[in-house]
């Protein structure tokens, strides 16, 4: 090839660096800044609807908006953002699940066509029993998801209408998603 | 005259019929010949992609993406070096970028062509299948001689792709534009016009842009109720913004749109081809990347427009060359939901057609 698009580098490797180590500019991202903006016009209409008490954090994850809202709460702050009508937040994109060694969390991510960007929305549960209301009669979208996430980390949805596997047999033991999840050669 | 005894029946379609296009079953409850129930079951297909990701550095992971959703894997290839790239915040040449927009849209015709040909054996007519698949040929020809791969390509790279253009590749997609365009023309003449097929399909299936927002719906499952929402147009990626190209919607969110909307999709990626073979530049076709590509800790999602909806992917990670946790959004499982509700009530002909216009892949469906 006879040009690179960046500079030439030495030929050391460089694999243990962080990719954005090498340009730290001093002005703010605007993507960021804008982020930012979004977080916080969110989060301000969750607490003057429900206060604090129902956040457990509110926070960017790249340039992506993102709440953590309380297990109990869960429903009613979904069923908010679908339904306020500043908000509309009426599009469910994603829903995954991820097991965090202490916790397990599990993620949905809307969209809003009134504000034209999308929300993270989070909840926790422990391990042990693990348990979070079911969004599926606001979001039919969310049926599978939460019957693949019920499947593969062990999460159960009450007020889920089908509560079954989705992926793996009936009688199938364990949730292969969960980090302790031994798989067998 | 007595009255005579009817009851519901218990009937399997599938794992293992032609017309569900893999292996999926439907467990459908009938009298006499209407639906009253069906329940879709799934994960006859299933390998555990998102667990075995957590084993596998990114660029492992390309060959995996390939056979999920193995009528479309450029695509799939697309989804996963743009949601990693996007993570690491990583430039790609230009020529690359090129490629991959061509690739990705030979391949959504491809995919297309696929469903056209398939969507009417289903119906009954076996000569259009003939037809698409000597066509979709050509274009599984250009992949096999650009990547040595007819199916599973593994042709992307963070950064960018694995092999610049042999020669002669890019004269030939060339000729093939206008071949395939007026290959179209042939196609509307022998179905669309077609009276039989038409009473097969018009009014069949519908559903309203509520219903489908509600049920996650994306791609042409949308787009056929009038939703205009496409992920090329409304959350731009990769360098689509530099094209002009129509968004094609429906009206009726009926089989037959969804039918249209598939024509259709074929001549608007056929133009964005045209324009990428015209603006390509030369040069390299691999950006400077590390050795080992580590994402960022953190947590990201980023979705392209697939052949099929919203293919996305969400990633967690811990600053580990291996993902944490890797979910891919798979347009033909969320698209296939609906199912239940589409079916209840018809005629038992009519699953095929429904089914068949929901157009999943079950490699998808299952991951």
């Amino acid at each position: 090839m006879s040009e690179e698009t960046k500079a030439p580098e030495t030929k050391a490797p460089e694999a243990t660096k962080a990719p954005e180590a090498e340009a730290a500019p001093e002005p703010v991202d605007p993507r960021i800044e804008q982020a930012t903006e979004r977080l916080e016009f969110l989060r301000g209409k969750v607490v003057a609807k429900f206060g604090e008490d129902v956040l457990e954090a509110a926070e960017l994850k790249q340039f992506q908006p993102t709440i953590t809202i309380k297990n109990q709460h869960w429903v009613e702050v979904v069923e908010f953002f679908k339904t306020e009508a500043t908000l509309g937040f009426v599009y469910p994109e994603l829903m995954a699940g991820t097991d965090y060694k202490d916790y397990i969390e599990v993620y949905v991510l809307l969209h809003s066509f009134t504000l034209d960007y999308d929300v993270s929305l989070k909840t926790r549960t422990p391990r042990e029993n693990a348990s979070i209301p079911s969004i599926t009669p606001l979001f039919a979208g969310f049926n599978w998801e939460e019957r693949e996430i019920f499947d593969l980390l062990g999460v159960n949805f009450p007020g889920h209408p089908d509560m079954r596997r989705i992926m793996l047999e009936d009688h199938w033991v364990g949730h292969p998603l969960r980090k302790d999840y031994v798989v067998e050669n | 005259m007595g009255e005579i005894r009817t009851e519901e029946m218990l009937m399997n379609i599938g794992p293992q019929h032609p017309s569900t296009h893999g292996v999926l079953r439907v467990v459908v409850k009938v009298d006499g010949e209407i639906i009253k129930e069906a329940d879709p079951v799934v994960g006859y297909l299933h390998r555990g992609t998102e667990k075995l990701a957590e084993d596998l550095q990114y660029t492992q992971i390309i060959p995996y993406t390939d056979r999920m959703d193995y009528l479309s894997s450029m695509v799939n290839n697309h989804a996963i070096v743009n949601a990693v790239e996007r993570a690491m915040d990583l430039e790609v040449p230009e020529r690359a970028e090129y490629l991959r927009i061509i690739v990705v849209e030979l391949n959504r015709v491809m995919s297309h062509l696929v469903f056209l040909g398939t969507y009417l054996l289903d119906l009954g007519a076996m000569t259009p299948f003939l037809y698409a698949f000597a066509d979709r040929e050509q274009v599984v020809d250009f992949f096999n001689r650009l990547c040595g791969a007819r199916l599973t390509y593994n042709y992307m790279r963070v950064g960018g792709v694995k092999w610049d253009t042999p020669d002669g590749w890019l004269d030939d997609v060339k000729k093939f534009v206008p071949y395939m365009r007026s290959q179209m023309g042939m196609f509307h003449e022998l179905v669309t016009g077609n009276e039989i097929f038409l009473e097969r399909v018009k009014g069949i299936g519908k559903f309203d842009a509520e219903t489908a927002l509600n049920y996650a719906m994306s791609g042409i499952n949308l787009r056929s109720t009038g939703f205009n929402w496409d992920l090329r147009k409304n959350k731009p990626y990769s360098i689509y913004d530099r094209f002009d190209f129509n968004v094609i919607v429906g009206e009726n969110g009926d089989c037959f749109d969804r039918y249209m909307c598939h024509m259709n999709e074929i001549m608007e990626s056929l133009k964005i081809v045209e324009q990428a073979l015209e603006q390509i530049p030369e040069g390299p076709v691999m950006g400077k990347v590390p050795k080992i590509l580590r994402v960022p800790a953190g947590e990201y999602y980023s979705a392209i427009e697939g052949t099929r909806g919203e293919l996305g992917v969400y990633i967690v990670s811990e600053g580990k060359d291996k993902p944490y946790r890797l979910k891919f959004r798979r347009p033909s499982f969320i698209n296939l939901q609906l199912l239940p509700q589409q079916l209840k009530g018809q005629s038992m002909a009519n699953l095929i057609a429904i089914l068949g216009a929901v157009d999943i892949v079950l490699g998808e469906v299952d991951a």
